[in-house]
């Protein structure tokens, strides 16, 4: 442990310690442009030159490139650094457009702060600058090349980290230049941390260009809740409109950046066409009408106490608190308990992954980077939790190695091996791999009920040439493997998988002593959805019965679109035309909403502070960042804002969602009083609240897992097949898969992923599509009992043979198929030849 | 520390003489004329520079120079200033589409004048703009903008900043041709 | 024929009243006129020749601003005060001759309304009332700045009452008698000012204490209580304290004449005339000072109070006598 002194403090750091970061412990701060503490150092810029007085270094050097070594001191301020420092910011300004003014970084901008800060004041090179011209390079990130000072961190932050090519260094000298070869859309899904990493204004925010400046915000810290990884933001609106999100610092989950469908898929707030007024029927009415009229409605005759009995379905992508306050209002009006995902597939994986998950198991997205072995079953995680994929390129890079069993063609930016195995033999090809990676021997010496495990598991196994090899590969990795994770995905695995993955999970832990389980999940607050279903054990396919057979006669939707969600259209049509009401709360426009006879619009994750659990169990909070209201630039337009004194702000009637179910309890008088006198968390932390699960009970709560030391769920239960199941011959399975841009429901709405997005296509196997005589970029018509549904297709090598993936996009009438895992056979697929000219 | 005892004489006389100044500089005003000039029946002539009602003005090529950079706002000490700045549809300049001053509320401390990196916003010499309504004073774009340049006839930021609204790159007279990223020549 | 006298009284009684009160509201833009020569300004000139029409204006404006009890007073005893300020004010006046008097209808109308032998005692016995009004008002508006502005007040106006009493001790001596019409009957001669300057002096000084004039303004002190006992108070009823302050001056200055200048007597012009001029000396003093000087702290002001202005007249008293034993 070096022993250095800077600027007179003494201080003792860990071995391998950066100069410039050991002043940063002593809460001193050297200027600097190319380090980054996720990146490390390069020496590019000069800029964080001090003195070293004594020791085994003298006179200036880098301190970012320094390691701290005993006996040495350090002087920041000695006038000699302070000359150099000046002179580099002078050189680096050399070329500067000097177009602060009309520069969008202007305000939070490294380079000002640095100029200033620096005294370089007054030009003195009067000779002429150096000119780049600029690029287009797709709607999230805008170029002004001019304005860099050539710190290389874009370059390393695009190419070395996050592991894409198509933006780099060109050129020598004073004329190196970083862009594309080409102008054209950026491919990385990261790019948009360009936008934060880069400090200066070349790579500024496209969609908030020219919106306001950093001082002009509203900022608060938020999660994004494009995903279940709740990665960690922070929110800018201005005059009510939400303009731009940045990555906000989480040791343990995102790092330092995000993904661009969490950067920029906050649009669907600022919609135009975002209902803001209650209405009763199809007529507008005011809130505490819309509430009133609802109540009695619910109440089946006037002065009655008896209620009509209502179905109520929350949602993934709600707050836990309207989750919450959900439960205790079916609770005391005497209604079935809610239920949380309209998809019955999703809530039973979900309830799987909650009953299984627990502290010994459960990684964070920070142990993922240090995993040296990473098996993926049934998860894509470039398009389902795009940050994932940075986290498992860390630890490649570090030197791990990284599998992922899917029939779907996954791409990941780093070096893995993909088993394309179809959906039924992910389980059979897993319990094969873990049995070829673990000696029978290791087995035995960890237990019995491990033994018992292993020996079900499957020694052999038919499997084509390239992924035999691959398991082998992989199973070679495991055996040498010390810190191995397991990522188990929920959207397209058999029902068991998760019961699978946690059992090996087990198995991995008791041999090498430490082994993570990572679950991916639909939706911000699955976990917290799944968790109020898994204790009221209710179900929307048991709600969907009742209502069927004609038992309950109403249904309360909450900021969930059902009629998006649910995979069978015509079961559901038939079922909501029997409804006598249909009660929705939400704040998109969606079809759900359109059908309603009772609506009520509420507030997004910016308007209200609220709590998320992620995918690994951890409670987050998001503050409001902004009041409720329709965005002033709504308002009037490109014109200024309106001349005159109002009593409310236009457009500002939604409430929270759990601020409806609280008027709705009051206005039905139920007994849940606490509902509607005090805030969240009375009702969270009470006894039927959700906060009854965990350790801490303080609201707004701090950030941490929130999970069971261990689970009550015995391991080493699943039932193992010794043979794989055989693909029927003459059909194709069909999955609806997620994307990074365009599936998701909330950011498939905003503008910029939508410009982003690739056209819908299904990918096909080559072979698959020759035998159906298609050619890439084809249409196939897909004849489903319901009705057709028609996609171009793509080709792709990379997957399992027959099977058909198409992107659930929201425009794309998928639920004609109508059932989740549809299957259909050859014969009623037709082709529509791509037109050339 | 030892504090002198003061000496009551001395004291009280200071005391009589400090009174009696008091009473005979005020009273030598008193016998003097007034130094009031009356408004509005004189008008005093105002020094070019001093600082009134505020314009937006035109640099020499006539198209507004006030490019939205927000920092007469974030300088103003008494947040008079509101704006909006957007990108022009025609060329992408940048511009202000609402520029709002709460004269109301505005000191004419003339800091906004100070901060301006494209001389836009200028204070003139006119203070005789009175309102009974208060919302009066709130002064849109169309209010603020005249046709000239002000004090300043000549400066265009865009001919000094290496940014393009119009052209290509490096077409500023301080400028090199833009580097070709695909030729080896230097 | 007591009906008569009856009749005469009232008559008198309103044309003083009104006079007072008139001259009490002109005082105010004489005031402000004078104030402002003295800062070489011209002062309110645009309502009437002058300006002179600006105490209507002012009236008007102040009659028509909303009369505002703050939330927690004392109602009963918040809009009482005011009325005390006044009353006492005015009902100082019972007492001071302000004329030769005439014959009307052969009746010997004297020109004050009652000669009380112990009208010097009533004199100082009811300016003390005054110091109620502003107790009272301080204490009932709930507030912080007013309750310190009473407290203030009070302290200071029992302080300087004591001097006010002591300083006019060698007129009575030198008179030999507590009626005011005695007083001024004993300065036939000479005006008591050429051999009591000290006392006059003492006696000016504890007069703008009383009036809490500025530099004496202590209980209202804008810069620091924001008006003192009456900063809760608008409309008219703050009207009344101003009133009551301007007529409170217009007294002072007639007690001064009455004591020190020789009350209505002077060659050539009618006594009345005489009088306001030598009533009118003193607010125009009172205004001069307030041109002058800067206000003391609050400790200063006692101290020189107790440590200075009483010793002084103290000193006076024994002067006096020793003199008049000397001489008289
Ligand atoms: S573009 Fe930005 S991050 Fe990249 S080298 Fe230039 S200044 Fe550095
Ligand atoms: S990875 Fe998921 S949670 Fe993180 S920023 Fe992207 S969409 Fe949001
Ligand atoms: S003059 Fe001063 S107060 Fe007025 S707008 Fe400019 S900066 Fe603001
Ligand atoms: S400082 Fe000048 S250019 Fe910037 S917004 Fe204000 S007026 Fe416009
Ligand atoms: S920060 Fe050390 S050289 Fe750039």
């Amino acid at each position: 442990m070096p022993r250095l002194i800077i600027d007179n403090q003494k201080i003792e750091v860990p071995e391998g310690t950066k100069v410039i970061d050991a002043a940063e412990q002593l809460g001193i701060m050297i200027p600097r442009f190319c380090y980054h503490s996720a990146l490390g150092a390069v020496g590019a810029c000069r800029l964080c030159a001090v003195k070293f007085l004594e020791g085994p270094v003298q006179g200036i050097e880098m301190s970012c490139m320094t390691d701290a070594r005993d006996d040495m001191v350090v002087s920041t301020d000695d006038p000699e650094a302070r000359a150099f420092r000046r002179f580099i910011i002078e050189c680096l300004m050399m070329n500067h457009p000097h177009d602060c003014p009309v520069c969008d970084e202007g305000g939070h901008c490294l380079l000002q702060d640095e100029t200033v800060s620096g005294g370089h004041d007054i030009r003195r090179y009067k000779g002429k600058k150096r000119t780049f011209r600029d690029q287009y390079i797709g709607p999230f990130v805008q170029h002004e090349m001019n304005r860099c000072i050539h710190c290389y961190l874009c370059v390393r932050f695009y190419q070395e980290f996050t592991g894409y090519r198509d933006l780099a260094a060109y050129q020598i000298g004073y004329r190196v230049y970083y862009g594309r070869f080409e102008p054209g859309q950026l491919e990385s899904p990261f790019s948009g941390n360009l936008i934060d990493i880069c400090p200066t204004g070349v790579f500024t925010d496209k969609p908030a260009r020219y919106r306001g400046r950093r001082w002009n915000m509203e900022r608060s810290p938020s999660v994004c809740i494009h995903c279940s990884l709740g990665c960690n933001t922070v929110a800018n609106a201005r005059y009510r409109e939400m303009l731009r999100q940045e990555a906000r610092l989480s040791e343990s989950v995102n790092g330092h950046f995000i993904c661009d469908r969490g950067r920029f898929g906050f649009g669907y707030a600022n919609l135009p066409d975002r209902p803001r007024r209650a209405e009763i029927g199809k007529n507008e009415a005011s809130w505490t009408e819309a509430v009133r009229a609802l109540a009695n409605r619910l109440t089946i005759s006037d002065g009655a106490s008896e209620m009509k009995k209502t179905a109520v379905l929350g949602s993934a992508r709600s707050s836990l608190e309207t989750q919450a306050a959900l439960a205790i209002l079916a609770g005391s009006a005497g209604w079935p308990m809610p239920a949380y995902f309209a998809d019955p597939h999703q809530s039973s994986v979900c309830r799987t992954v909650v009953r299984r998950l627990d502290e010994g198991l459960a990684v964070s997205m920070k142990e993922i980077e240090r995993a040296d072995w990473i098996l993926a079953v049934g998860a894509d995680p470039i398009n389902e939790a795009p940050m994932l994929a940075l986290a498992m390129r860390q630890a490649v890079r570090n030197g791990g190695k990284a599998g992922v069993i899917d029939p779907r063609p996954v791409f990941l930016p780093f070096d893995f091996t993909h088993l394309p195995i179809p959906r039924e033999q992910m389980e059979f090809c897993l319990n094969h791999l873990i049995h070829s990676g673990i000696a029978r021997q290791e087995a035995d010496d960890a237990g019995e009920a491990v033994a018992g495990f292993y020996a079900q598991l499957p020694e052999e196994a038919e499997f084509e040439e390239a992924v035999r090899e691959g398991i082998s590969t992989l199973a070679e990795g495991l055996k040498q493997s010390e810190h191995p994770v397991l990522i188990c995905g929920t959207d397209i695995v058999p029902l068991s998988t998760p019961d699978l993955a946690a059992d090996h999970a087990h198995l991995l832990n008791r041999i090498k002593n430490t082994c993570g389980l990572f679950y991916i999940l639909p939706g911000a607050d699955a976990f917290g959805a799944a968790m109020l279903e898994a204790s009221a054990e209710s179900a929307f396919e048991d709600l969907l019965k009742a209502i069927e057979d004609g038992e309950i006669t109403a249904l309360m939707v909450v900021e969930n679109d059902l009629i998006g969600a649910y995979p069978n259209r015509k079961r559901l049509e038939t079922a909501l035309d029997r409804l006598e009401l249909l009660i929705v709360l939400d704040y998109l426009s969606t079809p759900t909403v359109d059908r309603a006879d009772f609506f009520l619009p509420t507030t997004t994750v910016f308007e209200t502070g609220s709590c998320f659990i992620n995918q690994e169990g951890r409670l987050q909070y998001a503050e409001q960042v902004h009041a409720v209201g329709a965005p002033i630039r709504q308002l009037r337009g490109r014109s200024h804002p309106p001349r005159e004194h109002r009593d409310e702000v236009p457009g500002g009637d939604p409430r929270p969602a759990w601020r409806a179910v609280a008027d709705l309890v009051r206005a039905l008088d139920l007994d849940e009083i606490r509902l509607y006198t005090s805030g969240p968390e009375s009702w969270l932390t009470g006894s039927k609240g959700p906060f009854r699960f965990f350790q801490e009970k303080i609201y707004p709560p701090r950030e941490g897992r929130i999970l069971p030391a261990e689970s009550e769920v015995a391991p080493f239960k699943s039932s193992i097949k010794k043979e794989a199941k055989k693909p029927e011959a003459g059909t194709l399975d069909i999955l609806f898969v997620d994307r990074t841009f365009g599936a998701e429901a909330l950011s498939a709405l905003s503008e910029p992923i939508r410009r982003a997005e690739p056209a819908a296509a299904a990918f096909i196997h080559p072979k698959d599509a020759s035998e159906l005589g298609l050619s890439d970029g084809d249409s196939a018509i897909l004849r489903f009992e319901e009705g057709d549904l028609e996609i171009p297709v793509a080709l792709n090598n990379d997957m399992a043979r027959g099977l058909l993936v198409i992107p659930r996009k929201p425009d794309l009438e998928w639920q004609t198929a109508g059932a989740r895992f549809p299957r259909i056979a050859r014969n009623r697929i037709a082709g529509v030849r791509k037109e050339t000219e | 520390m030892t504090r002198n005892k003061p000496n009551i004489w001395k004291y009280s006389l200071s005391a009589v003489k400090g009174i009696y100044d008091a009473y005979a500089v005020s009273m030598i005003n008193f016998l003097r004329k007034p130094v009031t000039e009356e408004y509005p029946e004189y008008k005093r002539p105002l020094p070019e520079r001093s600082r009134g009602r505020i314009i937006l003005t035109r640099d020499p090529d006539g198209d507004e120079r006030c490019v939205a950079c927000y920092l007469c706002s974030a300088v103003c000490p008494t947040s008079c200033i509101s704006m909006e700045s957007a990108e022009r549809e025609e060329d992408g300049r940048r511009f202000a589409i609402w520029f709002r001053i709460n004269f109301a509320r505005c000191i004419y401390c003339g800091q906004c004048e100070e901060a301006c990196p494209t001389l836009a916003i200028q204070l003139t010499p006119d203070y005789e703009f009175c309102q009974y309504e208060v919302l009066d004073f709130v002064y849109e774009k169309e209010d603020l903008l005249v046709d000239h340049g002000g004090r300043h006839p000549d400066y265009n930021f865009y001919r000094h900043a290496g940014v393009t609204e119009k052209g290509d790159k490096g077409a500023h007279p301080d400028e090199e041709e833009p580097v070709n990223l695909k030729s080896n020549m230097p | 024929m007591w009906f008569l006298g009856f009749v005469i009284l009232l008559i008198k009684l309103a044309a003083v009243l009104g006079a007072l009160v008139l001259l009490a509201v002109y005082l105010v833009w004489i005031e402000r006129r004078l104030l402002a020569k003295f800062e070489t300004r011209l002062g309110p000139n645009r309502a009437g020749w002058h300006g002179a029409l600006q105490p209507f204006a002012d009236g008007v404006k102040i009659l028509l601003k909303e009369d505002l009890i703050p939330e927690g007073a004392d109602r009963f005893i918040f809009m009482m005060a005011p009325a005390v300020v006044a009353t006492s004010a005015l009902l100082l006046f019972v007492v001071v001759p302000f004329g030769e008097g005439f014959t009307l209808w052969g009746r010997r109308v004297p020109m004050l309304f009652t000669d009380l032998n112990v009208g010097l005692l009533y004199v100082v016995a009811i300016s003390t009332v005054a110091v109620y009004g502003v107790v009272l008002a301080g204490w009932s508006s709930n507030s912080l700045y007013s309750l310190l502005g009473g407290i203030r007040g009070a302290a200071q106006m029992i302080s300087y009452e004591l001097s006010l009493g002591l300083s006019l001790a060698p007129v009575v001596m030198m008179a030999g008698s507590f009626s005011l019409v005695d007083i001024v009957d004993a300065q036939a001669a000479y005006p008591f000012i050429l051999v009591q300057p000290v006392g006059f002096l003492i006696f000016l000084v504890s007069t703008m204490a009383e009036a809490h004039r500025l530099p004496f303004d202590i209980p209202e002190a804008e810069n620091e209580l924001m008006g003192g006992y009456h900063t809760e108070y608008s409309g008219m009823r703050f009207g009344l304290f101003f009133v009551g302050e301007y007529v409170n001056m217009l007294v002072l200055g007639s007690l001064a004449a009455v004591f020190f200048l020789g009350g209505w007597r002077g060659p050539l012009l009618p006594g009345v005339v005489w009088f306001v001029l030598k009533v009118l000396i003193v607010p125009f003093l009172l205004i001069w000072s307030r041109a002058a000087l800067p206000r003391p702290r609050y400790d200063q002001l006692m101290a020189f109070g107790w440590k200075c202005l009483i010793p002084v007249a103290l000193v006076n008293i024994i002067a006096t006598g020793g003199l008049m034993l000397l001489f008289g």
